[in-house]
């Protein structure tokens, strides 16, 4: 029997799905990548340094923040550029404004009805407009975070090699504080109504790798640790995961010795809770999950929990900035170096690498980018191949509804993956 | 009257739309969505047929009012998609600048080519890897929304003309009118280099407020004069660097064939 989905909506990029299952054993499951090659690695290659940062944000329409501070990071550390540590301080704030509005869309817009077995969100949107208010209203802050400090949402502008080349104004930072209350309150109230939802009982252990920091949960920075104790730098990143390409595909999936493993919101509060902001982790205390948890549908919970923390942390280092000079962010002088250079933020949907070497007139020798779908993507199968045996007794159309449900919840992002 | 009949009328009189990307980042309809309760007032006033960001209903392949179409055609399959809507749709609409210039896509076009391909994969065999094109070469393009990514609110600005089958016009304006209403100083004043006066306005400068130079992803105004921008930027960038600039958005193509125009 096969189970084939010719394209999954309500995510990002271009996929299918196709599933071979004899006599009730899984065969195959694998997502079928319909995007087309962009090249983005290819292209940088040849190009001038303040090109990068421009270019590779454009992978992706929803998290262009993170792809252009990663970039920003590791040509930095390919030239030995020194940055203050407010430019760093508001690049952190811009990147939790990232995972604060693409987690609000897709914990509710994109996936939420899965879960509520609707089959639309004009459907969902009318069942329940006050909890799609507040979703909007939550998303709105995530992108004011991003438009006030990076001059747009979609693309940003101001950020550069070396720092910003505007400071925010630091009225439009306050009124995000300010703001910060109610949204807090939101988003608390968001989270009480996602408690309520029926999330499907299904586990499947795997290893959860993210960035870990002293003193804060990783976002902008950190070594690179998972679940089975591994912990390294991020500079030995490309020696421990390794990225394959099988004939025909175009996502050059990522494993760790061979195996499959996780990365996003539930890898990040499975390493990471013990560093969560107080009402974040008392939210997530309220869940009452046992860990280490191995339910993938828990994604969206995470990520509920992230926008908690993400608002906490955001209106703190806001608060922090607001009491230094706000004009040390800008962008000062730097000599160009011959280097390489990595580096790692914490997308939204897992670790984002990035490996650049430089020139020593600044133009660019070789790029490598690895995207958090790239990772998890064989994870995604693993799990999707466990789940089917779950649902095998479904009449067809269920089955895909269900299949279409779980490959949402991971929040792939098949633009990234390909770029 | 059933109630289904009430529904087919009421949705018989709002224009079909479909929104489609090809391979892009999507970054298009984000700025749409990202318009949060105007978009949604705009998604009211139409029949949604495709926006996948929101839908995930089958279409049934009828005639379509409006296509908005983001991205390349590079895959098979998008030249496929992008043909057959242009065969349903009484109007289409590049939106982006990835659809109407080509994007970062095309930067290989003008290097490697086929080539760069080798730079990223292994294994090249069976993948779709053609030379990037604008969608203009595949089909006739009614109007195009500009842009990396488009103006949300230039975008609500023109729709209701083409809801009821107009084409609009962008005024034949540089970035710089906006830039200056902006309070902006002029960063060729400061001898920095920008694209602004050979560009098309409408996007309110939204670069050069964040002190970001034009580098011209809304594409040549119709009176731009590039020989004049070119004197002008000599003395701040190079031509090489002129060239790789102009690459970015897929501009190289455009200003050399503006050139040739121009000598003529």
């Amino acid at each position: 029997m096969d189970i084939k989905i010719n394209h999954i909506a309500k995510m990002e990029g271009h996929t299918g799905f196709m599933a071979s299952v004899i006599h009730g054993d899984v065969k195959s499951a694998k997502l079928e990548v319909q995007e087309g090659i962009r090249l983005i690695e290819g292209v940088l290659i040849g190009r001038h340094y303040a090109d990068m940062p421009i270019v590779a944000q454009r992978i992706c329409g929803i998290c262009p923040v993170v792809h252009n501070l990663t970039a920003i990071k590791a040509l930095e550390n390919a030239m030995g550029v020194s940055v203050s540590p407010e430019a760093e301080k508001l690049r952190a704030v811009m990147e939790l404004g990232q995972i604060i509005h693409s987690h609000s869309l897709h914990l509710f817009f994109l996936s939420l009805a899965d879960f509520l077995d609707m089959d639309n969100d004009i459907q969902l949107i009318s069942t329940y407009p006050d909890e799609a208010k507040i979703a909007m209203r939550l998303r709105d802050f995530g992108m004011d975070i991003v438009r006030v400090i990076g001059g747009r949402v979609v693309h940003p502008l101001t950020n550069e090699v070396g720092g910003f080349k505007k400071a925010p104004d630091a009225e439009a930072l306050r009124k995000i504080v300010t703001d910060s209350n109610n949204v807090l309150k939101d988003a608390l109230a968001l989270g009480e109504f996602f408690k309520k939802i029926k999330i499907p009982d299904f586990q499947r252990e795997t290893e959860y790798v993210c960035l870990r920091k002293n003193g804060e949960y990783a976002i902008y920075d950190g070594d690179v640790i998972s679940s089975q104790g591994l912990h390294i730098s991020v500079e030995k990143f490309e020696n421990n995961f390794q990225e394959l390409q099988k004939q025909n595909e175009v996502i050059k999936k990522v494993v760790h010795e061979g195996n499959s493993y996780m990365v996003g919101a539930i890898a990040r509060i499975n390493n990471n809770r013990d560093k969560l902001n107080p009402q974040a982790s008392s939210y997530l205390d309220s869940l009452n999950f046992t860990f280490p948890d191995y339910n993938p549908f828990h994604n969206i919970l995470c990520q509920m929990v992230e926008v908690i923390h993400c608002i906490e942390q955001s209106s703190r280092l806001i608060k922090e900035l607001l009491h230094s000079d706000l004009n040390k962010v800008v962008t000062g002088e730097y000599a160009i170096k011959e280097g390489v250079g990595v580096a790692a933020v914490e997308a939204p949907r897992g670790t984002l690498y990035y490996h650049v070497e430089v020139d020593h007139n600044g133009y660019l020798k070789n790029v490598n980018i690895i995207t958090p779908t790239a990772q998890f993507l064989s994870n995604l199968e693993d799990d999707v191949a466990d789940y089917i045996k779950e649902i095998i007794d479904l009449k067809d159309a269920d089955k895909q509804k269900k299949l279409r449900g779980f490959i949402r919840a991971y929040d792939p992002c098949i633009s990234c993956a390909v770029h | 009257m059933s109630i289904r009949k009430i529904k087919i009328t009421e949705n018989m009189s709002k224009p079909k739309v479909a929104i489609v990307s090809l391979t892009s980042c999507e970054g298009c309809q984000f700025a749409l969505l990202d318009l949060g309760e105007k978009f949604l007032d705009f998604v009211g006033k139409i029949e949604m047929i495709d926006f996948r960001l929101i839908e995930d209903e089958e279409d049934d392949g009828g005639e379509l009012d409006l296509v908005l179409v983001e991205g390349n055609p590079v895959t098979e399959e998008n030249v496929k998609t992008l043909e057959s809507l242009r065969k349903r749709a009484k109007i289409l609409v590049a939106l982006g600048n990835c659809a109407a210039m080509g994007g970062i896509p095309e930067i290989k076009n003008y290097h490697e080519g086929t080539n760069t391909i080798k730079h990223v994969y292994k294994y090249i065999h069976g993948i779709n890897n053609p030379e990037i094109k604008e969608i203009d070469n595949f089909v006739k393009v009614d109007f195009v929304f500009p842009g990396c990514p488009i103006s949300g609110e230039e975008f609500l600005k023109y729709i209701p003309e083409l809801l009821v089958g107009k084409i609009p016009v962008i005024p034949d304006t540089p970035v710089c009118v906006e830039c200056k209403a902006a309070g902006n100083r002029c960063l060729l004043l400061d001898k920095k280099p920008c694209f602004g006066p050979m560009i098309l306005g409408g996007c309110d400068a939204v670069c050069l407020n964040s002190r970001m130079m034009c580098q011209g992803c809304r594409g040549l105004r119709p009176k731009g004069n590039v020989k004049a921008m070119r004197t002008t930027l000599k003395t701040m960038m190079t031509d090489a660097e002129f060239e790789n600039t102009t690459e970015i958005y897929g501009l190289r193509d455009d200003v050399e064939a503006r050139i040739k125009k121009e000598n003529k």
